[in-house]
């Protein structure tokens, strides 16, 4: 009884545990101030692990993520400074350049039949490459009269809410819908879970392959104006710290679903829970070395806990 | 109909070469371009700068021999750059505090044993997927050695490491020979041995492995336990090659043992990963670093010079493969 309960709520147990244990060691932590801070601060990693979300539950893996957030922001800035252009102006350009590198992407994987692994590996070096050859080593490009439009997508609010929490709720709905409540979802899943299968079945792959990779890439690049927004310029490279953080979110998510399978709504809680944890962690007043440690031990047990969970319920079940 | 079939099959075997064509192609115009790329000095120099990525990739070659070649399904061990490192900055830390090189060798084993035991639990007894469990151990271990340096930079000037980076035996390197030999103890365990003829019969059909009674999960984990010795001794090289331990080493090294091993794979006749394709995608990137680099074109253009050659290398690869 004790052991099904565990196996059920097991990652539920110690996700409360973590949370205790924060608020124990300091108050702050749980004052509504800072849990919305917690949830402003995820909204770009939110953005980009939805994104990772759409290309691993066609079966691949997207290491170029960055890359699209990069080149979003890129985009952006450059359209405003050098261009004048307005914010939404801005705003096209960076998806414009979001989706350069999913076009790029979606020409190695289905064109060439490189498998997602390494083509959106020589992407991420081309990507990286172009983008230190664009800004002479890799200085940013700050543009500090940015039109007040713009800056809002990360400082506005919207009746009281943040910008970015809300856009980041938006997307969280609309990928919901798309991949879990529609036809063009259940394809996805379907060519994810048995490749040969969905094209005995009709399903036009590489056609869904496209456009995953090619909207993954512009949500992404969402994040980037965001990112672009908040500190009123363009860091190369940038993107690069979220691709881990993207991939343990949807892999833990994976981990809690009772499918093994990635999804939206798992997504969002392995963002939460690595956005807590960072969060949590910071309010402890460790060094910043430890703090680091203790989140990739934190990360490790987590996934382990995650699946394990998941494999003893498959026991439990059949 | 006969003269036909031959003619195709003389083009599909040369488009099974194309990849050590093109290679053999850039590395022509730049020993053209660059008068002393192809002096013995410059090779031997080559040849070390490419030292640590080579033992990385020989441990990772094992492993996607053990698990499969499936990136993100089979076996693939991305912490191993994080393994050296850590191996480095114990070694490190504990000889400027005076310790005697063999005392911090074994720790810095010891360290690295538990990382391979523990990614190996984690794949074989919860069933994690190599990609991210290794994946998140590399974060991990990262973490870990940033606290046991506390992301400094730490200068080590030991004989030993010296004498790694300096020292001739024989006219031939020290590094490199010790490379050499360990490389050549790994070939011959997993192609003239027993354990390695299982070993590659599980990465190659896991299933029918299992059926004819191969311990499968076992040789993965073995295969991670390698993997990380090579991690181990590739943490001394890292000390040799940058005169002691850096914190960020670890980013570079995992890009281009992943870069090198999956390269490798196009110069096999099957296209799968093997130790010499992964050891000679090893050498012939650094060649190409450095040569691009004493042609003096701008160190900007190396990642987009490296990602092009995976898209042209690979894709070629796959086009040799549709032909059969």
């Amino acid at each position: 009884m004790i052991w099904a309960m565990l196996q059920r709520f097991g990652f539920l147990l110690v996700f409360g545990a973590f949370f205790g244990l924060f608020a124990a060691w300091n108050p702050v932590f749980l004052q509504g101030g800072n849990l919305l801070n917690v949830i402003e601060g995820s909204a770009v990693l939110m953005i980009i692990a939805l994104g990772m979300t759409l290309i691993v539950a066609t079966g691949g893996i997207d290491l170029s993520v960055g890359i699209a957030l990069d080149f979003g922001a890129a985009f952006a800035v450059v359209a405003m400074k050098s261009y004048g252009m307005d914010w939404f102006g801005a705003t096209c350009a960076g998806l414009i350049g979001g989706s350069v590198v999913g076009i790029f992407n979606a020409i190695l994987v289905i064109g060439l039949r490189i498998s997602p692994f390494l083509a959106t590996l020589s992407t991420f070096f081309i990507g990286s490459s172009v983008q230190r050859i664009f800004t002479n080593g890799g200085g940013p490009i700050s543009h500090r009269r940015m039109p007040e439009e713009f800056r809002n997508l990360a400082l506005g609010d919207i009746y009281g809410v943040p910008t970015e929490a809300v856009i980041a709720t938006v997307l969280v709905v609309v990928y919901f819908l798309i991949l879990e409540r529609s036809i063009w979802g259940r394809r996805i899943h379907a060519m994810g879970m048995q490749r040969s299968a969905a094209i005995v079945a009709g399903i036009q792959v590489n056609r869904i392959l496209i456009m995953c990779f090619i909207a993954a890439s512009v949500t992404c690049a969402v994040g980037g104006l965001i990112a672009a927004a908040n500190i009123r310029m363009f860091t190369p490279l940038s993107g690069f710290s979220y691709l881990l953080d993207a991939i343990a979110a949807v892999f833990i998510g994976a981990a809690l679903n009772a499918r093994g399978r990635p999804s939206v709504l798992g997504t969002v809680a392995g963002v939460l829970f690595l956005s807590i944890v960072a969060n949590g962690l910071n309010l402890m007043g460790l060094n910043f070395n430890t703090k680091d440690a203790l989140q990739g031990i934190i990360l490790v047990s987590a996934l382990a806990l995650a699946v394990a969970q998941q494999r003893a319920r498959h026991n439990f079940a059949s | 109909m006969q003269t036909k079939s031959v003619r195709h099959r003389g083009t599909r075997e040369l488009a099974g070469y194309l990849p050590l064509i093109i290679f053999a192609g850039v590395l022509v115009y730049i020993s053209v371009n660059a008068p002393n790329f192809l002096t013995l000095r410059n090779l031997e120099l080559i040849l070390m700068q490419s030292l640590p990525v080579v033992l990385v990739c020989a441990g990772l070659g094992v492993v996607v021999m053990a698990g499969g070649d499936d990136v993100v399904s089979g076996g693939i061990d991305l912490s191993i750059p994080a393994t050296a490192v850590l191996s480095a900055g114990i070694a490190a830390v504990m000889l400027t505090q005076g310790w005697p090189l063999a005392v911090c060798g074994i720790a810095a084993f010891i360290a690295c044993m538990i990382v391979g035991l523990l990614n190996a639990a984690l794949v074989t007894r919860i069933g994690m997927t190599p990609l991210l469990t290794t994946l998140a151990m590399f974060v991990a271990v990262v973490g870990v050695n940033n606290v046991i340096t506390s992301s400094r930079r730490i200068n080590v000037d030991h004989p030993f490491i010296v004498a790694l980076r300096a020292q001739d035996v024989l006219g031939i390197p020290l590094g490199i020979a010790v490379v050499a030999a360990v490389v050549a103890v790994i070939y011959f365990a997993t192609h003239k041995t027993r354990w390695g003829l299982h070993l590659q019969a599980a990465g190659g059909g896991r299933d029918a492995a299992e059926i004819s009674g191969l311990p499968v999960r076992r040789l993965l984990g073995q295969s991670f336990v390698l993997a990380a010795f090579t991690g181990f001794i590739c943490g001394f090289f890292v000390l040799a090659r940058g005169s002691g331990s850096s914190p960020g080493v670890q980013d570079n090294l995992m890009l281009e043992m992943v870069l090198a091993t999956f390269l490798g794979a196009a110069f096999s006749a099957r296209r799968v990963v093997t130790m010499w394709g992964a050891v000679l995608g090893a050498v012939l990137v650094a060649a190409i670093s450095i040569g691009f680099k004493s042609m003096g074109v701008n160190v900007f253009w190396t990642g987009l010079i490296k990602g092009s050659l995976i898209v042209v290398v690979v894709a070629f690869s796959a086009l040799a493969q549709r032909g059969r």
